[in-house]
């Protein structure tokens, strides 16, 4: 029985996007126990229901997130709707499934150059960046912002898209599907990435359904779990299929987010040919009455929105469950019996997006 | 193998040019739609008040009194929501951001007095509207896009009335009326 | 979009003593744990389980009156833990039978439970 310490992880470290604090008791190098701390970028977002009316509350609930602004805008959107019973128009329904899987595929990049970044292969860091700034203008010149949108309404869209702007952007997005294609192939086959990702933090797909985790983090162990294929936005009229790898271990879990950027890839060029023409809003009037959920597939995984309304223009509650929060017991599992070395590595693997966890 | 592979990016690397901008040396071209920051048309704005009251962050103020239009730029989120709704369409959004500073700067504009125009459109300076009710059919069009709520309007008892305190002259009613029963004096 | 399965809406009101065995109940059918949300209510809080299989949702309404515990479902889904520590730590939901209890440590904020504020005054 060698000897016990305990060791800070976080918040501040350079791996971590957002500050988590994690206590690890370390015996001889392995880690025994990992103990989550959250609270240190907790605003109380969801509190601002009492003083902002419900429609002023999208640019409260964009914000909650930088890099996952669209899904939370988005989803807010779709529970409003849904209890008003509105009804949004097609093109206005195609045009939110373009931008989110614009938001996906900069998610994804962000996510890799930090994975990169986090074992010392920095010029690949620079590389993805380097890709997610095409992504990020083509958002700059659709929508107007490169980070926070505004673009979604409670009954439609605030802007519109013409079609030569949407060719621009599928001409664009091919291009950046050849680089990509080169540095996947780069990252995926070398040797040094894979001893250091395969075989670490293996999930089981027992573990990961027992542990109700979310996202690519049980797609990766062979669970099929996937919010698209239950028809919100237009994915199953684009022929969506979620992609599931089978081992469980950090290399599945990459390899599933690479695979998805090139899934949305086409799946934006699927629906650049065949958005219809319309407009992108529906007027509506009155208040909500009674409560609504609804669940979006952000980057990270499941996100629910639960809305309950009071008869007046003030929300009485808005709850927002972003994937990190689900995914941060199977974090916790993981990390049982691994060594401190390999600690940035897992915590990295399930995207931790701490901002979302609390709001 | 995997060397060749990474040889052929870093080559490719070597001979382009760098991607990233030389940003102050040589200035950023902005995109048509991008969301910098609020401008003010002077001559057209009436003083009206709608946008003030759908700012989310409360960065506008309008003094009626004063004739004054103030926003705080570092309040401002850029959402454009009192772009959308302003009567007369004098807010513009500009593409170049506010530039970072030390201090929180204000910016006030003075709004100048206007001539009473004739004909449909009101100037602001006015005071309540009047209801012609030969042609008045009672929709409730007025009522339902008055900002302040100031228009009643029964269709069955066949009732227009507006309580003139509470009118601050936007003349959204006048432009909105579809028989044109409406007059700004 | 109501004609989607997903957006199938099932409210449940459950009674408070009674939570372990719907819970265990759920858990065999094959549900999994989606979320826990708490509502702040005069006198009581109201608490919504929401569990989901194949894109469906059962939610379970349960009133808890404050000051009173609750059991809680660590036993049978050990990923409840993220939810409840969080719920006890903002709202001042006392558990029972927490699996993995942080005492009060899991949320850090700077007075203790903010959303349930003890002091009976209007906060601006």
């Amino acid at each position: 029985m060698g000897k016990r310490t305990i060791i800070p992880f976080g918040p501040q470290h350079p791996v971590l996007p957002e500050p988590i604090h994690l206590d690890l008791v370390i015996e001889d190098e392995r880690v025994v126990e990992a103990i989550p701390s959250i609270g240190y970028i907790h605003r109380g977002l969801e509190k601002l229901v009492e003083k902002k009316e419900y429609t002023e509350m999208v640019y409260v609930i964009e914000r909650i997130c930088g890099i996952c602004s669209f899904g939370h805008g988005w989803g807010y959107c779709a529970a409003v709707e849904g209890a008003m019973d509105i009804k949004v128009p097609e093109r206005a329904e195609y045009l939110r499934t373009i931008w989110h899987e614009l938001g996906r595929m900069h998610s994804h990049l962000l996510w890799l150059g930090l994975l990169a970044d986090g074992f010392g292969f920095e010029s690949l860091f620079m590389h993805c960046w380097r890709i997610r700034e095409t992504v990020l203008d083509i958002f700059e010149e659709t929508t107007g912002g490169r980070v926070i949108f505004s673009v979604c309404k409670v009954g439609g869209l605030r802007k519109d898209v013409d079609a030569e702007t949407l060719k621009k952007m599928s001409t664009q997005l091919n291009g950046i599907k050849k680089e990509l294609q080169e540095l996947t192939d780069v990252f995926m086959e070398d040797r040094s990435v894979k001893n250091r990702l395969c075989g670490i933090g293996i999930l089981s797909k027992k573990e990961a359904e027992e542990l109700c985790a979310a996202g690519p983090v049980a797609r990766a162990s062979g669970v099929v779990q996937d919010i698209r294929m239950a028809g919100h936005g237009k994915y199953l009229e684009l022929g969506f299929e979620p992609i599931i790898e089978t081992k469980g271990d950090c290399y599945a879990r990459c390899k599933v987010r690479l695979r998805e950027v090139f899934q949305a890839i086409d799946i934006i060029d699927k629906a650049i040919k065949e958005i219809p023409d319309g407009d992108i809003i529906v007027p509506f009037k009155g208040n909500i009455e009674g409560e609504f959920i609804t669940r979006m597939e952000q980057p990270r995984g499941e996100a629910v929105y639960y809305v309950k309304g009071q008869g007046s223009k003030f929300l009485e509650r808005i709850r927002v469950r972003t994937p990190t929060n689900a995914n941060v017991p199977a974090m916790v599992k993981t990390l049982q019996g691994c060594d401190l070395a390999d600690v940035p590595m897992l915590v990295l693997t399930i995207d931790p997006c701490i901002s979302c966890t609390e709001r | 193998m995997a060397v060749f592979k990474i040889g052929k990016v870093i080559l490719r690397s070597l001979f382009k040019k760098p991607a990233t901008l030389m940003y102050p040396i040589k200035p950023r071209e902005w995109q048509e739609r991008t969301r910098g920051h609020i401008e003010i048309n002077e001559k057209d704005c009436i003083l009206c008040g709608i946008c003030a009251k759908r700012c989310p962050t409360l960065a506008i103020n309008v003094d009626k009194a004063g004739r004054t239009w103030t926003i705080e730029r570092m309040l401002c989120i850029q959402c454009g929501a009192c772009t959308e709704n302003c009567p007369k369409k004098c807010l513009l959004m500009k593409p170049d951001y506010t530039s970072p500073d030390v201090v929180k700067i204000t910016d006030t504009f003075n709004i100048p007095e206007t001539e009473k125009k004739t004909g449909k459109t009101s100037s602001g300076s006015g005071g309540a509207p009047v209801c012609d009710r030969e042609t008045c059919i009672y929709c409730g069009i007025c009522a339902k896009q008055c900002p302040c709520n100031a228009i009643k309007v029964d269709r069955k008892e066949k009732t227009w009335e507006v309580d003139e305190n509470v009118c601050i002259s936007c003349g959204i009613c006048v432009d909105k009326c579809p028989k044109d029963s409406l007059k700004i004096d | 979009m109501s004609d989607k399965k997903y957006m199938v809406q099932e409210f449940v009101a459950v009674d408070a003593g009674k939570i372990l065995e719907t819970v265990k109940d759920i858990k065999d059918d094959g549900y999994r744990l989606v979320q826990i949300c708490a509502t702040k209510k005069d006198g009581y809080i109201e608490m919504l389980y929401s569990f989901d299989k194949d894109h469906i949702l059962k939610n379970l309404k349960i009133n808890v009156p404050e000051n009173e515990e609750i059991e809680s479902i660590s036993d049978i889904y050990w990923a409840a833990f993220v939810y409840e520590n969080e719920m006890h730590d903002l709202f001042g939901v006392k558990f029972r039978h927490l699996v993995l209890d942080f005492g009060g440590n899991f949320f850090k904020v700077s007075e203790p439970t903010p959303w349930n504020p003890k002091d009976k005054k209007e906060r601006k």
